[in-house]
């Protein structure tokens, strides 16, 4: 059975197709042993990637002849059949005996896709992009607009047709064309128009391993993009694309972010994530504390068009409310709360570690201060800054403002997070440098906090802030308690100042979602340390309960700071008294929390909690929640 | 324009198991196995290795792996780059794509093996391509069959893979 060496198409052997021309030889098997008569013919397996065949061919014959038969057999042209034996390429003068091939042995062929620029069969673009491999600078920058980096090589052609012939630019043909050649702008262009129109074929010709390779040297990529006249120019006009270029690392990454439009949105889903646990953690909600600030600067300016001038300026005195508190420790001294005292509250400003200088305008923003909040003037419940009343004034001028920053969104979700989570709140307090040098003060908010969270959220409470009448309703009831104080300070002997009424108006001034927690807990209780004659607010709920109140204070002896109890239960009351009596001056319950929560407390101490004061603390923090009590107890346990 | 540059070939050889496989394949396994072999193949520069996602590259030594346990010189090739990423890629499209890994049967040795071939005409030593095998001939290997054929390997680096 002779197999004749002459082409012929439809001759095939033992393998594939069964020879139609009489070719007897019925073995399908190929590793047949050759009969060969004349000549040696042997059968040389051929393998791509895709697929196999085996040819025969004289043993003697050269590669030329080889890749002949080949061309023909895989329809592709002789040029672009890469064969490969043994690790070396095949020359088309060497002969196959000089490579060693023998019958049997695996010749391994790779078909490049030979794309020659104006070539009609190919795509405009591909061609374009074979121009592309070879200049390598010009069009990059100008063909991704919407690519990150703006610096992608498009040196191949997309791999858009989908037999073997694709992917690959002729780079052999495109270093002769790229010198130069008077079609290249054009076809440059044509491959910008064609990019700009198809983001999926820049998403196709970034997973090309040449471009990939090419993009992964980075001082490549830099020398191509800045060898672009257009981008010099935007280089010129932007330095930061400069700089960016000159960073290997960054284009490294923004070359994979181009690439890949998947890992983008990763980047940006991880951004956002991050930025939510930011909230989550103790110090972070100050950084973002700090991050609001710049929406603040613009809020405020928007606020200063309508108002004149900066509400929290107003507050007070502030130059600029920017002060944030700092994540660092606070290495500034504390203001000394007993500093030159205020008019006519010498010691009103005794508990209240705020103010950084006791001047009765307002103070200079601090880190320990970030409000510049006058402890002096805190101790008249602050609002007796001139500041603060202007504030009030505006606030009830202009409902909107109150309300645009109720409803703000961070404020509510800020509102909402804090009533979520007791920790995070208390953390947050602790941090507000209202509280720094009071631990009393803290204890105290900390048992209050759940009812104030529930406060914030009453939208009740909400309502009364946008309320501009009720808002002067409250200033009136601040300033008869203040000319009450000033009037007759005995009578109210250890009333605190600011109350919650006060703690109303000491909500508006919170624009920023941190400071309202803040300054609430700060006023509430801001005076009660200083206990004896600065007090106002035990007179509130004094006042609608018919003066049941300050019959009801027993412990509050005049000029005790350290009636912790005592000024727990007004607070408490206080509090209750608001919350619930906003809407219709309900009347505020007046026992202690020991009595209010003896049931839950027995069976407490039943469950075998037996140690009474945390018992109480958690009742307290949970608002009588027995079984929020017990996580707390069992959490704060030593494990 | 045609080179006949050559172009040194190594095969890089990871332990998976870190050197458990060699202190508790006699236990687990019944037979010694003194690795669980990955291969990749270093050329021109660049690491190529097959896992789950398709065929994927790194610079050498860069994968979570780190420093490959042992190294083979399989020789050097004439293949240059250009036509390589071109054998590559099509090899992306048709038999090592992204879906076609598996664990036993097709995996990252057989990449090596394969790419082995075609640079140089060399094939990888036996005792990696048998390593499917000599697990699958154990009790314990038939047993874990189906779950280790749904693993796939993922160590990183960028994919070469056409269509994703």
């Amino acid at each position: 059975m002779i197999r004749k060496l002459t082409p012929d198409p439809s001759c095939s052997i033992g393998g594939i197709k069964m020879a139609d021309q009489g070719a007897a030889d019925p073995g399908n098997n190929n590793n047949n042993t050759p009969e060969a008569s004349e000549g040696t013919i042997i059968k040389v397996t051929v393998k791509t990637p895709k697929d196999k065949e085996e040819i025969a061919i004289a043993e003697d014959a050269s590669v030329t002849q080889f890749k002949e038969e080949i061309s023909r057999r895989f329809k592709a042209k002789q040029d672009q059949l890469v064969l490969i034996f043994a690790g070396k390429i095949l020359k088309d003068g060497d002969s196959l005996g000089q490579h060693g091939i023998k019958d049997g042995l695996t010749v391994h062929l790779v078909i490049k896709t030979a794309h020659k620029a104006g070539d009609g069969g190919s795509t405009s673009a591909s061609s374009s992009t074979t121009t592309q491999a070879g200049n390598t600078s010009t069009s990059s920058p100008g063909t991704t607009p919407s690519s990150t980096a703006g610096s992608t090589g498009n040196a191949v052609p997309p791999t858009q047709t989908p037999n073997i012939l694709t992917g690959f630019g002729d780079l052999a043909g495109l270093s002769g064309l790229g010198m130069g050649s008077s079609n290249f702008m054009e076809l440059q262009q044509q491959m910008q128009r064609q990019l700009m129109s198809n983001p999926e074929m820049l998403s196709q010709i970034m997973e090309n391993p040449l471009v990939q390779n090419m993009m992964s040297n980075p001082d490549l990529m830099r020398q191509m993009i800045m060898a672009n006249p257009q981008m010099q120019q935007l280089m010129e006009r932007n330095p930061e694309i400069s700089h960016m270029l000159n960073n290997p690392e960054l284009m490294r990454q923004t070359m994979e972010l181009a690439r890949n439009p998947a890992m983008m949105q990763e980047m940006m889903r991880n951004q956002d994530r991050a930025l939510s646990n930011l909230e989550s953690i103790p110090g972070g909600y100050n950084a973002l504390r700090r991050m609001y600030t710049d929406i603040q600067e613009p809020m405020f300016s928007a606020a200063r068009e309508q108002f004149g001038n900066n509400p929290f300026s107003a507050l007070g005195g502030n130059s600029e409310s920017g002060a944030q508190p700092s994540r660092t420790e606070n290495r500034e001294p504390l203001p000394n709360p007993w500093g030159q005292p205020n008019s006519s509250n010498p010691s009103e400003s005794g508990g209240a570690s705020t103010g950084s200088t006791s001047t009765t305008g307002g103070t200079n923003p601090s880190v320990s201060n970030p409000l510049g909040i006058n402890a002096g003037s805190l101790g008249n419940g602050m609002f007796n800054s001139p500041g603060m009343q202007s504030l009030l004034q505006q606030i009830s001028e202009n409902p909107q403002l109150m309300q645009n920053m109720i409803s703000a969104p961070y404020m509510r979700s800020m509102m909402q997070s804090l009533s979520q989570n007791p920790e995070l709140a208390s953390q947050v307090l602790m941090n507000n440098p209202l509280f720094a040098g009071n631990p009393q003060l803290q204890d105290q908010f900390r048992s209050q906090l759940p009812i104030f969270l529930q406060q914030m959220q009453n939208p009740e409470a909400l309502s009364v802030m946008t309320n501009p009448r009720a808002m002067q309703a409250l200033m009136q009831i601040q300033q008869g308690l203040q000319t009450l104080q000033t009037e007759a300070p005995g009578l109210m002997p250890s009333l605190m100042t600011g109350g919650v009424p006060g703690g109303v108006p000491g909500v508006i001034p919170g624009g920023v979602p941190g400071v309202i927690p803040g300054l609430i807990p700060g006023i509430v209780p801001g005076g009660s340390p200083g206990g004896a004659p600065s007090g106002v607010p035990g007179g509130i709920p004094g006042m609608p309960t018919g003066g049941g109140l300050p019959a009801e204070n027993p412990a509050s002896s005049p000029s005790n700071a350290g009636t912790n109890a005592a000024q727990q239960q007004l607070m408490q009351q206080m509090l209750q008294m608001f919350a619930g009596g906003v809407g219709g001056g309900g009347s505020a319950t007046t026992q202690t929390p020991e009595v209010r929560f003896q049931s839950q407390l027995d069976q407490l101490s039943a469950m075998g909690f037996i140690n009474r004061e945390a018992n109480l603390q958690a009742l307290i923090a949970t608002g009588g929640d027995i079984n929020a009590a017990i996580e707390r107890l069992l959490g704060s346990q030593p494990s | 324009m045609e080179q006949t540059r050559s172009y040194p070939v190594i095969l890089y050889i990871y332990d998976m198991s870190r050197g458990m496989a060699r202190q508790l394949s006699p236990i687990m396994l019944g037979r010694q196995l003194d690795g669980i072999w990955h291969t990749a193949i270093v050329v021109h520069g660049k690491e190529f290795f097959f896992v789950g996602e398709g065929i994927n590259n790194c610079p050498p030594a860069g994968t979570p792996l780190g420093e490959p346990d042992s190294t083979v010189d399989l020789g050097s090739t004439e293949v240059p780059e250009d036509v390589f990423m071109e054998y590559l890629f099509s090899l992306a499209e048709s038999t090592y794509g992204a879906d076609k890994y598996n664990l036993f049967e097709h995996n990252c040795n057989t990449f090596s093996n394969e790419v082995a071939q075609f640079l140089t005409g060399k094939t990888i030593p036996s005792y990696i391509t048998d390593l499917p095998s000599e697990v699958l001939s154990t009790p314990f290997g038939q047993a874990l069959r189906p779950l280790l054929d749904s693993l796939v390997i993922n160590p990183g680096g960028n994919n070469i893979t056409g269509q994703r």
